[in-house]
């Protein structure tokens, strides 16, 4: 355990006894911690709603931290269930108008920077993959994804929902994906 | 909203808070239990004959399995109510007690029973209700975990909710068993099984429902 890590131990401890001071260090030291976490997993667009997401989350159930036990296993762990609800999320979003700003121009880069994201979708068949990747990564609508793939786009939308439930179940079976 | 402005209202709300404590939780399950067990009690429904049972390998089998099998799932779900831990591992371990248990009421049948028929045995018109007031038996646990599951961070709420099915179910089985007046091996098996599968099938149902965080 890192020096960090036990600090931000003693800061939760603090901050379940209603220390603001130390709690709002806390916070900040945790949402740089959970860009970089969610950066690695989700689309770009997504980081952000996934970080605040997950702040709110650790508000709420800040009473489960045991004290006697470090904190980052259990910081993960929260983070981790949510980045699987977002996953989930994303699947049940299919059939909606996709905002404006998910489009990223910089498509290579939205791809590298969702690194474990990406090879989680090695494990995908590649037509589910192919549909993710395009429309829920790169922005692209279901009807361009459509003309780039030869997929109909009843079969996009399919492919993206079950591929979606898919990783979410990959995710939850493996409790140490890095 | 920003970042910067939800950090702010959650320094804002923040109020001190009583961390979790598995021990107080154990306190507050086993004092339900008790009120639980001594109101059924108290409605004149021991079993007339538990004197006679005592000396029975039978009913020291049904009591003491229920016993372990209810003890052990309540462990399992408490654990599993922090984000650390799954109760995947454990399930698959009261899954293997149950077989053992089910091993130890087949050996006592075959030593004590004889070749009477099976459908007879089953009595099905106490079964039915043993099924019905197993079930009513199991509602004050399930509210009990269910409250504590959706005050904890289970981050696999399904197999939570399976945890928290087959304690309760258990539990509500146990309590039945000191009214319950047959210790037919085979009849257990069958109608205590049915009872718990039906309230373990209902938590899983609803359960992940209320416990979203």
């Amino acid at each position: 355990m890192t020096a960090a890590e036990e600090e931000w131990g003693r800061l939760m401890v603090a901050a379940q006894q209603g220390n603001a001071g130390a709690y709002r260090r806390l916070l900040d030291e945790l949402r740089k911690w959970l860009c970089r976490f969610y950066a690695r997993r989700l689309p770009p667009a997504m980081v952000e709603d996934a970080v605040q997401d997950t702040l709110i989350a650790i508000h709420e159930k800040r009473h489960t931290y045991d004290s006697e036990r470090p904190f980052k296993p259990w910081l993960a762990a929260v983070a981790r269930y949510k980045w699987i609800d977002r996953l989930r999320s994303m699947g049940r979003a299919t059939m909606e108008e996709l905002p404006d700003d998910i489009a990223i121009e910089d498509h290579e880069s939205s791809v590298t920077s969702s690194v474990i994201l990406t090879q989680l979708m090695t494990k995908l068949k590649p037509a589910q993959a192919e549909a993710i990747r395009l429309v829920k990564i790169e922005g692209f609508s279901v009807e361009e994804a459509s003309a780039r793939t030869g997929q109909s786009g009843s079969l996009i939308k399919v492919n993206i929902h079950r591929g979606l439930a898919r990783l979410a179940t990959i995710v939850q079976k493996q409790p140490d994906v890095e | 909203m920003s970042s910067d402005l939800l950090l702010d209202r959650l320094v804002d709300e923040l109020r001190p808070v009583r961390p979790s404590n598995p021990r107080r939780q154990l306190a507050i399950l086993l004092c339900l239990a008790a009120v639980e067990l001594a109101g059924f009690l108290a409605l004149g429904t021991l079993r007339p004959d538990v004197a006679a049972a005592l000396g029975r390998a039978a009913f020291w089998w049904k009591m003491g399995g229920l016993a372990l099998l209810a003890a052990f799932g309540v462990h399992i779900a408490l654990g599993s109510f922090n984000p650390v831990s799954s109760p995947r591992s454990g399930l698959r371990r009261w899954a293997v007690l149950v077989a053992g248990l089910f091993l130890v009421g087949w050996v006592i049948d075959v030593a004590g029973q004889g070749t009477s028929a099976l459908v007879a045995r089953l009595m099905w018109r106490m079964g039915v209700e043993c099924l019905t007031v197993m079930t009513i038996l199991s509602i004050p646990p399930i509210v009990a975990l269910g409250l504590m599951m959706r005050r904890g961070a289970p981050t696999d709420r399904q197999a939570s909710s399976v945890a928290v099915g087959v304690a309760a179910a258990t539990w509500g089985a146990l309590i039945f068993a000191f009214h319950c007046p047959s210790d037919d091996p085979f009849y257990i098996v069958f109608w205590y099984s049915l009872g718990v599968s039906a309230i373990t099938l209902m938590a899983r149902a609803v359960l992940p429902l209320v416990s979203r965080w």
